[in-house]
């Protein structure tokens, strides 16, 4: 039983009091089931380490242990307002894996994503807005980051340099001697064969299905492209058997 | 200089591993148990390997050829003469590799940035490239810090979960592929590690008047800790030597400073839509105290995400009064110049945004000769005298 | 043939109190130390004062020395180690390295445990990376010396911390326990620079304080009340150089921040782990280790002394952490035990 859920115990009105209590246990529930949980919390000590260690910690009001701890007490209140207000400060750079008893807050964290994308969070969608081209590019092209991506609307603070590379961009692509880096609008040559596999991939295992919660609209463009070339291939793309929960 | 001090400073002097201690588990029987009970194949190391000292003594195994190169996406769309370096390299000391087509991003970036995927997803595609290596028959090695760390995190969820590796086996078996484990998975930079005497063997530029810092990537030696280069020699076996030993080696100094071990900031989505963190940090937390503690000539890293970060922050910083500039590169850009590549045809220096010309006079090099060359072959290219340039251009 | 001397291995403070032990029973003790000296860990790390009393280690153990050494009973030996063995309960036959054989009914494995070394698993506090990163044990010989100084430069340090739990209570380096003492052994430390330079601010990092008892009062309270000791709950992430000082990174957690300060000195408090003489002692004798090395005892927590292996008894830090006290009264336990198997074994005239 957490601290909180008490009415007695409530001093200041929480942001999410109008949330369902079961909600937020529900969501819990999820992060609790997925298979890595185990892996990634021990108990926790609160030493410290992995806030001394964590990037984040520095720039936002963030710590990962108040993650671990809120988890290992099973602090459903807490943990719901994480998932809504901390999870995406993150810089996911694992350096919490000073952790002595072994956890892992950013894995945690990475989980609480996972299930915060997977019931369409607003939070969750609106840390994601303005990525949306990456999730295109990555699901769809078969790279995560081509070289037409540098854009100097894209990456203004980068410096002036930028646009001298999308003027210049065709033609600084052939001064490459690797043969596969000829490319503007993926990383590198990249096979169809190797796209489409990668589609049953995204099919079989259910990310694609994520995406439909964070942004209908590309959702359905990648839906479409994906059907369109698998068409003639042969694949199964239905979901494999689904990871046992515990 | 009292007795115990005296005492306390020899006992200090030099670290000495105890044969008796505690080793956390390793990975590396477990892959072969799986081996043995049919599980998947194990790709072994080939023959022509050399080994390198990992954090808790284990001998790790890292392939000298044949090698399959697992790009990086964002140093192939991004800084591309990091992937040139790296290949440049190879083929000046005459070793075999493929560099594949049938090959896909890591897909990790967009696992930590977003967590539009899960981990079926990410090990399904890992195992699919661990695949496609196998059937060449040559033996991956990953040119990003992310990806490697990342694979490396996938490796230990297969080893603990066997359901996992039971989708994994069915989506691959969808595709046709093999279910292959590589017998030790080896990050691009861990090869330049091992092969920094060969490298330094075709030196013919002189690096003793170079200052270096290094930046060790997060992703390299933060996940899955025990599977990293450490080498009783460099840092007393205290820090991953990474980086630093072929610096060392080039006979470049390697310089201190105070935010060694801290993240660089990329931050994987906050370098995208939340950038203030990332070149706040960079700037801050690494690039003006490098600068302040250490004045280095040149910032070396070795992962994609690191070098954009530390590079590409330095410019929007100077609105904020942090005027600290240096160059960034990776050590392979480093090396290849050491070796007497070409700073444009193949470091591709041009793809970045710090000022590197006051490096390269350091160096002994005439850029602006080598810009003017780089135009010439620009210019037969526009002119359609040729379609790219080649390796042969590059004298490799 | 049973014989009725009991062999004791290691002549510190728990070999030393066993002989004591066995000897005022009217028994016969061969000890037997690898060092020159006797007395352990306190007089080989030249241990200043001891923790909670503050009284001086060096008289302490002579005064356990002078209990055993001369005794018409004793026979002690230094610089010796055992080589072989064979035999088994009131009548076991042991090889020293002296080239002698020794007949012996029972035997106590009293040697100890060895600190853990900082730079073995990179904690990245640098000990053999940086002059001013001493250990507990580093401490205690300059505090002694009463000349505690940077060993970088000689010059007294302005502000000195401790960091707690150094190579314990950690699930990756595989030292899943509290080391017990070091948290009343950094506070008496602490407590003895601020007596020795009072200039000298001085903080403890820590994850918990463990103050057993009346460590609570002799220690932790006048540390903080009178000495001014600074404790931070926060344990340290890395220590880097920085403008001649050492940078120190945490968290202050009770404060919620993350903190970065510069220290002169700082003190690892490293955990105790098994000796090279005690892995060697298990393996020679046959007994059983625990998963860290240490002995295990057959019958806890009834039973502190007892191993396996009949004849074969166990006392002080070859067992686990253990505080001095724990020592003394372990060792006795060891030696009453030892002395009545012993006994038994004479008067059934034959081996047990």
């Amino acid at each position: 039983m957490a601290l909180t859920t008490h009415p007695a115990l409530k001093i200041t009105k929480g942001r999410y009091d109008d949330v369902p209590y079961e909600e937020k246990e529900r969501l819990f529930g999820q992060v609790k089931a997925d298979p890595r949980y185990d892996d990634y919390l021990y108990g926790c000590y609160e030493c410290g380490i992995c806030v001394a260690a964590c990037p984040s910690a520095r720039f936002y009001d963030f710590s990962p242990r108040r993650i671990a701890q809120a988890t290992a007490r099973e602090d459903v209140e807490q943990v719901y307002e994480q998932m809504n207000d901390d999870i995406w400060e993150c810089s996911q750079c694992f350096s919490c894996l000073r952790c002595p008893r072994g956890n892992n807050p950013g894995g945690i964290i990475t989980i609480m994503r996972e299930v915060a994308v997977n019931n369409g969070m607003a939070t969750a969608k609106e840390a994601l807005e303005g990525y949306t081209r990456i999730i295109y590019k990555i699901m769809g092209t078969g790279t995560q980051v081509s070289p037409d991506m540098l854009q100097p609307d894209a990456f203004p603070d980068w410096g002036p340099g930028v646009k001298e590379v999308s003027d210049q961009l065709e033609l600084w692509r052939k001064m490459l001697p690797p043969e596969t880096l000829h490319t503007t609008n993926t990383g590198w040559a990249i096979e169809p064969k190797t796209i489409m596999e990668l589609y049953v991939i995204w099919h079989a295992t259910g990310a694609l299905d994520m995406i439909k919660e964070v942004d209908a609209n590309l959702h359905m463009i990648l839906e479409e492209m994906m059907e369109d070339r698998l068409e003639d291939a042969d694949y199964d793309t239905s979901p494999v058997s689904k990871l046992n929960e515990h | 200089m009292s007795i115990p001090v005296e005492q306390i400073l020899s006992k200090k002097a030099k670290f000495e591993r105890d044969p008796d201690a505690h080793v956390p588990e390793d990975f590396y029987e477990q892959v072969f148990r799986l081996e043995e009970e049919g599980e998947w194949i194990v790709q072994r190391v080939p023959d022509d390997f050399i080994e390198v000292p990992t954090k808790y003594g284990r001998p790790k195994k890292v392939p000298r050829q044949p090698t399959w190169h697992h790009k990086s996406c964002g140093q192939c769309g991004h800084i591309p003469g990091y992937s040139t370096s790296i290949f440049w390299v190879i083929r000046k000391l005459g070793l075999a590799y493929e560099d594949p087509k049938d090959q896909t991003s890591c897909t990790a970036w967009n696992y930590y940035a977003s967590a539009t995927s899960n981990a079926a997803a990410q090990a399904a595609v890992a195992m699919r490239n661990f695949a496609a290596a196998y059937e060449t028959g040559y033996y991956p090695i990953i040119h990003c810090g992310t990806s490697y760390g990342h694979y490396k995190e996938v490796r230990e969820e297969l080893l603990g979960h066997s359901d996992l590796r039971k989708q994994v086996r069915e989506v691959l078996g969808r595709l046709g592929k093999p279910m292959v484990m590589p017998e030790e998975i080896v990050h691009y930079s861990e090869w330049f590690h091992a092969m920094r005497h060969e490298i330094a063997a075709k030196q013919v530029i002189d690096m003793k008047n170079i200052a270096v810092t290094v930046h060790p990537a997060c992703h390299y030696h933060k996940l899955v800790e025990g599977d990293a280069i450490y080498d009783p020699d460099m840092y007393q076996g205290q820090r991953t030597s990474i980086v630093s030993g072929i610096a060392e080696r080039l006979g470049a100094e390697v310089r201190n400073y105070s935010t060694w071990f801290d993240c660089c900031g990329f931050g994987f989505r906050h370098i995208l839509v939340q950038r203030d963190f990332t070149r706040s940090f960079a700037t801050l937390r690494k690039i003006q105290v490098m600068k302040d503690e250490a004045d280095p000539d040149v910032v070396l890293t070795h992962d994609t995400g690191c070098v954009t970060t530390l590079d590409k922050s330095q410019f929007a910083a100077k609105a904020h009064g942090v005027t600290a500039s240096l160059p960034v590169m990776s050590e392979a850009q480093f090396a290849a110049l050491a070796m007497g590549a070409h700073p444009y045809k193949v470091c591709q220096l041009h793809w970045h945004s710090a000022d590197y010309k006051p490096l390269l006079e350091k160096m002994g090099i005439d850029w602006e000769k080598a810009w003017a060359e780089f135009q010439e072959d620009m210019k037969k290219i526009e002119r359609g005298e040729q379609e790219f340039l080649t390796w042969e251009d590059v004298d490799a | 043939m049973p014989s009725d001397a009991v062999l004791i291995v290691g002549g510190g403070p728990g070999g030393l109190e066993a002989a004591a032990n066995v000897l005022d029973l009217g028994g016969r003790v061969v000890l037997v130390e690898k060092h020159e000296k006797l007395g352990g860990t306190p007089i080989h790390e030249n241990y200043a004062a001891l923790t909670p009393y503050f009284d001086s280690a060096e008289e302490g153990m002579q005064r356990m020395i002078d209990r055993v050494v001369g005794h018409p009973n004793a026979d002690v030996r230094t610089q010796v180690t055992v080589a072989s063995q064979e035999g088994s309960a009131g009548d076991f036959r042991v090889a020293l390295s002296d080239g002698s054989v020794v007949e012996a009914g029972a035997v106590i494995v009293a040697t100890g445990f060895q600190h853990f070394d900082p730079g073995r698993e990179t904690q990245m506090y640098g000990y053999y990376e940086h002059a001013d990163v001493i250990a507990l044990q580093d401490l205690e010989s300059m505090l002694k010396d009463h000349n505690v100084v940077r060993p970088s430069n000689g010059e007294k340090p302005k502000r000195l911390c401790f960091i707690q739990c150094v190579g314990s209570r950690d699930r990756r380096i595989g030292n899943e326990y509290c080391s017990k003492v070091c948290c009343g052994v950094a506070s008496k430390e602490a407590i003895e620079v601020r007596q020795q330079n009072p200039d000298c601010k001085v903080f403890i990092f820590y994850i918990d304080m463990r103050m057993y008892g009346y460590w609570e009062n002799q220690i932790y309270w006048p540390a903080q009340e009178q000495y001014k000791v600074q404790y931070v709950k926060g344990i340290i992430t890395e220590i880097l150089p920085k403008d001649g000082s050492l940078l120190v990174r945490g968290e202050d957690t009770t404060m919620g921040r993350p903190m970065e300060v510069p220290m002169d000195i700082v003190v690892l408090s490293v955990g105790m782990e098994p000796s090279k003489g005690t892995r060697e002692m298990a393996g020679m004798f046959e007994i059983p280790q625990n998963k860290y090395g240490f002995i295990e005892t057959a019958a806890p927590p009834l039973d502190t002394v007892t191993t396996a292996k009949e004849g074969v008894f166990v006392c002080g830090a070859a067992v686990g952490p253990a505080d001095l006290e724990d020592t003394i009264s372990s060792a006795g336990a060891a030696a009453s035990k030892a002395v009545a198997l012993v006994r038994r074994t004479a008067a059934a005239g034959a081996p047990a």
